[in-house]
C-alpha cells in the first residue's frame, strides 16, 4: 500500500470501487484488479482503525490511571 | 452682718440628694444622645462615658451629663452590640433608657438601664444605606440592577480553575484557618497556592490598613485566580469595617474576582455586595472554589467519558461501514461474475444451436442440389433427342417442297438476268460510252474535241465531240 495514503482518501476509493461494482460499470478486464485493489483497501481501512483504537484505548487508559 | 452658720459639704449633698430623690424617684426617661469619653473596665463590667447633645447647625455642644452602666446596664449593652454589631463606643448616637442618681463623691450622672437597639440599628442601617448610595452616584463601576449590585469585580469571569489565592484575614482569625484547613484537606486531592496578607479585619478606623493589603495584592504581580477576604465568627461587634465606603469601593473596582467569607449573620456587608461572589463563612468560601474547581473536574471527565463512549462508537460505526463495504463488493463482484457467465453460456448455448441449423440447412441445401444435378441432365437429353427427332422428321417432310419452291425462284432470278445482260439492253437502243477504251458514265470526263467509242449491239464507232450540252434528264421518265 502506498505511503502516505489516509483513512479518507482509502476509504473514498473504496467506495467509488463498491460503487463502480454495484452499478456493474466495471469491466470483466479490470474486475480482480478493482476486487484486488479494494480488498488491500479494506485491509488498510481495518487496520488502520485498529491501530488507532488501540492508541486512543492506551491514551484513555492513561487519562483514567491519571485520575486515580 | 448675719451669722454664718456653714454646714458640711456632705449635708449639702445631702440635701441635693433628697431633692433629686424627691423629683426623680423611680422616675426614668427615654433620652437620643451621642457617646463620648467612652471607658469600659471589663473586670467590673463597667462603662463609663457622657452622654452629650449637640447643636444639630453648629455641632456645639449644648448639654453633657456623665453616664455609665452596670450590672444590668452593661448585660443590656453587650446584647445590644450582639444584635446590631455596633460596638458601644464614643460617636455614636444613642437611644438609652437613663435614670437620675447623685453620688456624694462622684456628683450627679446618668445610669443607663437599657438601649435601644432599633433605633441604632436604623441609624446604621441609614448609614449603609447611604454609603450604597454613594458608591452608586460617585462610581461608575457600581450599578444597583433590582436588589443587586453590578460592579467591575462581580461581572469578572472567574478563572476555571482556582488555585492561587490571596487571603486577607486577621494574623490570628480561626476563620483564615478554617478556610486553609478546608482547602489544604481537599478529598478530591486538589492543590492550592494560598498567600496570606494579614491586615486587622474589625473596627473601621483600620479600614486604611485593610486598604493598602488589597493594594499589596494588585502590586505582587502575582496572577492570583481570586482573593479571599474571611473573617471568622465569634463577636457580632465590629463587621463596620467591611460597610466603609473606601473598602467597598475598592472592592468593586478590583480587578481579580473577590470572595468573600465573612463570618457574618445578618445581612450581607457592602463588601460582600461588592464582591464577586460571596459565602457566610470563612469554611464556605472554600467550599465554594472546591466546587468551583471539582465541577471543572467533573466536566473534564465527563468530557473524558463521552469522548470514550464516541470514540468507541465511532471505531464501531467504521467497522460496520467497512464491513459492509467488504460484502457488498464481494456480492456484487459475484453477481458480476455470474452474470458474464450466464451470458457466456447463453451465448455458447446459441451457438451451438445456431451453427447446428446452419449445418442442417446447407445439407438440405446441398441434397436438393445433388438432386437436381442427378435428374436434370437425363431431361435435358431427353428434350434434345425428342428436337433432333422433330427437326429430323420436319427435314424430311419440308426438303422436296423446299427444293422445288428452290427451282421456282432460280428460274425466276434466270429470266431477270436474261433480260439484264448487255445484248439485250443495246438491242433495245441504248449504248455504251467508252473513253480511252474504259466505259463511263460520267460526263466529265467527255471532253469537247476529245475521241469517244460508242458500242452498239453489234458495230463499235469511234467519233470526236463536238459539243457539250446539259439537260433536265426528264425525257425517260416512265
Amino acid at each position: 500500500m502506498e505511503q502516505n495514503l489516509t483513512y479518507e482518501e482509502a476509504y473514498a476509493e473504496l467506495a467509488t470501487i463498491a460503487k463502480d461494482i454495484e452499478n456493474e460499470s466495471v469491466s470483466v478486464d479490470v474486475l480482480a484488479e478493482k476486487v484486488k485493489r479494494a480488498s488491500e483497501l479494506i485491509t488498510f481501512c481495518q487496520t488502520k482503525l485498529k491501530s488507532t483504537e488501540l492508541e486512543v484505548n492506551k491514551i484513555i487508559a492513561q487519562m483514567e490511571n491519571a485520575n486515580k | 452682718m448675719e451669722k454664718i452658720s456653714p454646714i458640711r459639704l456632705s449635708e449639702l449633698n445631702a440635701r441635693i440628694n433628697n431633692v433629686l430623690e424627691k423629683a426623680f424617684h423611680a422616675a426614668s426617661f427615654w433620652v437620643i444622645a451621642d457617646v463620648t469619653n467612652h471607658t469600659f473596665r471589663s473586670q467590673k463590667n463597667y462603662h463609663n462615658f457622657e452622654l452629650v447633645e449637640k447643636d444639630p447647625n453648629s455641632n456645639n455642644i449644648i448639654a453633657k451629663v456623665s453616664s455609665k452602666a452596670w450590672g444590668n446596664g452593661s448585660a443590656r449593652i453587650a446584647n445590644f452590640e450582639q444584635v446590631t454589631g455596633q460596638k458601644f463606643t464614643n460617636n455614636i448616637n444613642v437611644l438609652v433608657l437613663v435614670k437620675v442618681t447623685f453620688h456624694g463623691v462622684y456628683g450627679l450622672s446618668l445610669e443607663v438601664l437599657e438601649i435601644d437597639t432599633n433605633f441604632t440599628l436604623g441609624v446604621l442601617e441609614q448609614q449603609r444605606q447611604a454609603t450604597l448610595e454613594k458608591l452608586v452616584a460617585e462610581n461608575d463601576f457600581i450599578q444597583k440592577v433590582g436588589d443587586h449590585y453590578r460592579t467591575k469585580n462581580n461581572q469578572l469571569k472567574l478563572p476555571m480553575v482556582i488555585q492561587r489565592i490571596a487571603v486577607i484575614s486577621s494574623k490570628t482569625s480561626a476563620g483564615g484557618e478554617d478556610f486553609h484547613h478546608t482547602l489544604q484537606n481537599n478529598p478530591y486531592g486538589f492543590v492550592f497556592e494560598i498567600h496570606d496578607y494579614h491586615s486587622v479585619v474589625q473596627g473601621e478606623n483600620n479600614s486604611d490598613q485593610f486598604l493598602s493589603k488589597l493594594i499589596e495584592v494588585y502590586q505582587s504581580k502575582l496572577r492570583y485566580d481570586a482573593v479571599v477576604i474571611t473573617r471568622g465568627g465569634g463577636a457580632q461587634t465590629d463587621f463596620l469595617i467591611f460597610d466603609n465606603y473606601q473598602i467597598g469601593r475598592a472592592v468593586a473596582k478590583f480587578p481579580i474576582p473577590i470572595i468573600t467569607g465573612i463570618g457574618h449573620q445578618k445581612n450581607e456587608t457592602i463588601a460582600d455586595l461588592m464582591a464577586h461572589t460571596q459565602t457566610k463563612t470563612p469554611t464556605k468560601a472554600a467550599e465554594f472554589i472546591i466546587a468551583h474547581n471539582k465541577s471543572f473536574e467533573d466536566e473534564i471527565l465527563s468530557f473524558q467519558k463521552s469522548i470514550l463512549i464516541k470514540s468507541q462508537q465511532l471505531f464501531s460505526i467504521h467497522f460496520q461501514i467497512l464491513l459492509g463495504v467488504n460484502s457488498s463488493i464481494v456480492n456484487n463482484t459475484r453477481d458480476i461474475l455470474n452474470k458474464y457467465k450466464d451470458s457466456l453460456v447463453q451465448i455458447n448455448q446459441v451457438t451451438i444451436n445456431t451453427s447446428k441449423s446452419i449445418l442442417f440447412n446447407r445439407k438440405n441445401e446441398l441434397v436438393g442440389l445433388s438432386s437436381q444435378i442427378v435428374s436434370k441432365p437425363k431431361i435435358i437429353l431427353y428434350n434434345r433427342i425428342s428436337d433432333i427427332r422433330n427437326t429430323i422428321s420436319n427435314l424430311s417432310t419440308f426438303k422436296s417442297l423446299y427444293l422445288k419452291n428452290q427451282r421456282g425462284y432460280l428460274g425466276h432470278y434466270v429470266s431477270i438476268i436474261k433480260m439484264m445482260a448487255p445484248e439485250n439492253i443495246l438491242k433495245k437502243g441504248f449504248a455504251i460510252v467508252k473513253v480511252d477504251n474504259k466505259i463511263t458514265s460520267n460526263p466529265d470526263a467527255i471532253l469537247v474535241g476529245g475521241d469517244i467509242e460508242i458500242m452498239l449491239a453489234s458495230t463499235q464507232i469511234t467519233t470526236t465531240v463536238k459539243k457539250k450540252t446539259k439537260y433536265d434528264g426528264t425525257e425517260f421518265n416512265l
